[in-house]
């Protein structure tokens, strides 16, 4: 129902074609702009213990507190050092909100969906980075990685952690 | 039928008002139990309930609940006016409880999208039978009572969508059959539906909903409504048509002025149901409002009007019954108030202590004057919104007093419950916690505890068992004490059963205490019970109730002396939302642990150390040796204290076991506001939430237990 209702809303949704693209590394993404919530400058980052290291701690967004990661990290490159151009996209994924954190925001574009291209796909030990992009764009200024958000957060660790909540959930109501 | 009319509005209201009553209807009944009979409150009261219930599942169509609802109502009609003597009342105490749950039932159902489909006739027929019981030996009497005035109030309803000066004006006249059940039912239903197309609506008689006798005069003189409308007269005839039992309409075309004269005399009260999307037409305004009960889904209905106007209160209010003035607010809401007021007092700390501010030779008289008020009505509003939060435990314990008698009636035991403090308030979160485990401690004591009859006079007790559901606060924690005199907890045959399962290890049984003992029964699986019942022994139970109490931060103890009793505490914080805590920091992260835990900060010098081969610390304090826990290491943070002179080490201590934790340095204690830590992390050993502190950065919340 849910899922029917999401597909009926991104057609008729404007922002459908909209992608906000940044930069990391020498790779420029795109994330579809229904996703985001918003843009905010770098800010102190509280660490969080013994999490995975592109999870770089939580925020304060106004009253409610995030994480945030590092999309560079989570790709499994190197961190490079925050400057003053780094940002965080405040993401909204089936209401788990989340800061991406970029090197660079470039801009917010209109893709066709003809020029997008499903990523080719490798063998099974494929680069990580990989599982995360939906599609492949072609843009007049080079070839933008299209991320998929649900897969962003929704690693083998998240699912599982889901699952065992759901298992203790089902114990409990026993 | 149901499909008939858009009813879904009114379905919510429906399910919330019925349940509402249902409760109110177990409360009267549970306090009156053990009395010889009803009084005549009470019996009025339940009455009232059952008339509601009836009226309003009558108009939902939920025809099961509305023949329920009247027989029962039927009975109590009977009681009330004939007021026959030797009435069983245990039975009919059951049987009111019966009809509750049955109607309780179907609107579980109704809740689920279900269709609400149990069979009622066990029911009438009991029912029934009760009746014509009560009834023999006193007069006889025609089975068919007179349907009673409950509400003679000469009220007008006026609903008024948006009314234009075009649209028609018709007069119509309904006549239903002779003899109809419920009439006045089916002319509200009417009304509802003309309510769609009708811009403004009068009808007659006024009083349809609250008073049943409407139902003969709408028999006698027909229904009369006045209605303008865009409509043609053929589609409202056709809506009245769908009706049932309708047997003449009579349509007129009216005039404007006709129907702004309406029906009315000069001293009648005007009663506006509120259709939410209109402006109210300036006559209506000052006028004494009262929204039937129908269309009010709280105690309060609040109209949004225009601003300015000032907010009016449409109160339901039962007649001869006083209600606390309530309203229902949606505990999100609650939440996200709290919240912005959190932010507010950040806020406000930003400005006030605002580097600008601190320009030499400025003069900020004015402005410190203006801070202390605005800081004064901040702390003040967090006051506010905390008290919101809180509710006495009343709702949950009198869940209880309906346990305690099913149970206690199922085992056929003799069982009492005694109620203290029950106006004990907690956060409201934790009230949604702890009922379950409560429920499943006062069953086990029902079931285990209290011993039969005839064993406890036997032991030379009291025949009747008597269990004390007793809530405290101390401390700033809330007790909540479950007591009862049975046969005590039997620490032998725990034991047996701790070994069969390997529960015990290595430890010599003779060592533990009673009180360790008796923490077995909370392992999974644990149950001395060689008898699975109906209601507990199955072994799943007690490990749930430690671990939801647990999750709001609670602990369980149990204490017990064999053939006197046992008692189970529960001890629970006031409230989830904020505590009391020491801010500490290790390197750039900042911790918070609560007040309550930390016994004693402490120097430590390496003199007091002492370090095992494996790398395990412990620290000697006054003689005494506790486990050593550097934060820095255990959360691989770069701390800031080279050596152990340079940091400060804290005693902490939970359910008696005691733990040093080594810190760079403590910043202050304050109130802070618990928040969890998102899901999209996985869970952090020794860290239960997060909170941000007054600079708005972020502060972890130690849970000492998870760092033991």
């Amino acid at each position: 129902m849910e899922d029917l209702d999401e597909l009926r809303e991104e057609e008729e949704n404007p922002l459908k074609d909209m992608y906000m693209t940044f930069k990391s590394g020498n790779e420029h993404f795109g994330i579809s702009v229904s996703n985001v919530i918003e843009i905010i400058g770098m800010q102190a980052i509280t660490q969080v213990p013994d999490v995975e290291d592109y999870i770089r701690g939580l925020i304060n967004l106004r009253g409610k507190i995030i994480p945030v990661i590092d999309v560079r990290v989570r790709f499994r490159q190197e961190a490079l050092p925050y400057t003053d151009r780094t940002c965080i996209i405040v993401i909204n994924v089936n209401g788990t909100v989340l800061g991406l954190i970029v090197e660079k925001i470039d801009e917010v574009m209109k893709i066709d969906k003809n020029n997008i291209s499903a990523p080719p796909s490798l063998s099974q030990n494929a680069n990580a980075s990989e599982k995360y992009v939906c599609g492949l764009a072609r843009t007049a200024d080079g070839v933008k990685l299209l991320l998929d958000p649900e897969r962003l957060i929704q690693d083998e660790d998240f699912t599982s952690f889901d699952d065992l909540e759901d298992m203790e959930n089902e114990a409990e109501e026993e | 039928m149901a499909e008939e009319y858009n009813t879904d509005g009114m379905l919510d209201i429906f399910l919330y008002e019925s349940e509402q009553l249902l409760e109110s209807l177990q409360d009267i009944v549970l306090d009156n139990k053990d009395e010889e009979c009803f009084d005549e409150g009470a019996i009025n009261e339940i009455f009232r309930v059952m008339h509601t219930i009836k009226g309003s599942s009558g108009i939902m169509m939920f025809e099961n609940i509305t023949r329920v609802a009247h027989r029962l109502e039927d009975v109590f009609y009977y009681l009330r006016e004939s007021q026959p003597k030797n009435v069983p009342h245990q039975e009919l105490v059951v049987h009111v409880l019966d009809v509750a749950d049955f109607i309780q039932g179907e609107l579980d159902k109704i809740k689920d999208g279900e269709s609400p489909d149990a069979d009622p006739e066990k029911i009438l027929e009991e029912l029934d039978k009760f009746l014509t019981g009560i009834k023999s030996g006193i007069v006889e009497k025609g089975k068919s009572l007179p349907p009673e005035n409950t509400h003679v109030e000469p009220n007008q309803f006026y609903i008024a969508p948006t009314a234009t000066e075009s649209g028609k004006f018709y007069k119509i006249s309904v006549f239903y059959e002779p003899g109809l059940q419920m009439s006045n039912i089916r002319a509200y239903t009417a009304v509802y539906a003309l309510k769609e197309l009708a811009e403004d609506l009068k009808y007659i008689p006024e009083d349809i909903i609250s008073n049943e006798g409407s139902g003969d005069e709408i028999l006698e003189d027909g229904f009369h409504i006045l209605i303008q409308t865009q409509s043609p007269l053929d589609e409202v005839r056709e809506i009245i048509e769908k009706g049932t039992g309708v047997e003449r309409i009579d349509i007129y075309e009216s005039s404007a002025q006709e129907f702004t004269l309406g029906f009315r005399d000069e001293s009648q009260e005007e009663i506006v149901i509120d259709l939410g999307e209109q402006e109210e037409k300036p006559r209506e305004e000052g006028g004494a409002e009262k929204a039937p009960k129908e269309m009010a889904p709280g105690d309060y209905v609040i109209k949004a009007k225009e601003p300015g106007k000032g907010k009016k209160l449409a109160k339901h209010q039962a007649k001869g019954q006083v209600k606390q003035s309530f309203i229902s607010v949606n505990i999100e809401k609650m939440d996200s108030l709290m919240d912005l007021i959190g932010e507010l007092v950040i806020a406000e700390a930003v400005v006030l202590q605002n580097p600008d501010l601190r320009v030499p030779g400025l003069d900020l008289t004015n402005f410190q004057k203006a801070s202390a008020q605005l800081s004064k009505i901040t702390t003040e509003l967090q006051d506010v919104i905390m008290a919101m939060r809180m509710m006495p435990l009343t709702n949950t314990f009198q869940k209880m007093n309906r346990i305690v008698f099913d149970v206690s009636r199922k085992l056929n035991k003799d069982i009492e419950l005694e109620v203290i403090g029950e106006n004990t308030e907690v956060d409201k979160n934790i009230i949604e916690h702890i009922s379950d485990p409560l429920m499943h401690l006062i069953r086990n004591s029902l079931d285990h505890g209290i011993e039969s009859a005839e064993d406890r006079v036997a032991a030379g007790k009291r025949a009747k068992g008597k269990i004390t559901l007793e809530a405290k606060n101390e401390g700033g924690k809330v007790y909540i004490i479950v007591k009862d005199d049975g046969k005590g907890l039997n620490r032998d045959a725990i034991l047996k059963k701790a070994r069969a399962n390997g529960l015990l290890g290595k430890r010599n049984p003779d060592e533990l205490s009673d009180k360790e003992v008796y923490q077995f029964i909370t392992q999974p699986g644990f149950s001395t019970k060689e008898k699975v019942t109906e209601l507990s022994g199955r072994g799943v139970g007690m490990d749930v109730v430690v671990k939801n109490i647990q999750a709001i931060g609670g602990k369980l103890e149990i204490d017990s002396v064999p053939g006197e009793g046992s008692e189970m505490s529960l001890k629970i914080p006031l409230t989830l939302a904020i505590i009391d805590g020491i801010v500490m920091e290790v390197g750039d992260t900042t911790f918070v642990v609560e007040i309550g835990a930390v016994q004693e900060f402490i120097s430590i010098d390496e003199g007091m150390m002492v370090k095992e081969p494996n790398g395990e610390e412990y620290a000697n304090i006054r003689g005494e040796y506790y486990p050593f826990i550097r934060l820095c290491d255990q959360y691989h943070i770069q701390g800031d204290a080279q050596t152990l002179e340079d940091g400060i080490a804290a005693v902490l201590e939970y359910e008696g076991k005691k733990v040093c934790v080594f810190v760079d340095r403590l910043i202050s204690e304050q109130e802070i506001v618990v928040k969890p830590i998102p899901s999209y992390l996985k869970k952090v050993s020794g860290i239960s939430g997060c909170t941000q502190l007054g600079d708005s950065s972020i502060a972890l919340i130690l849970d000492i237990a998870g760092i033991m």
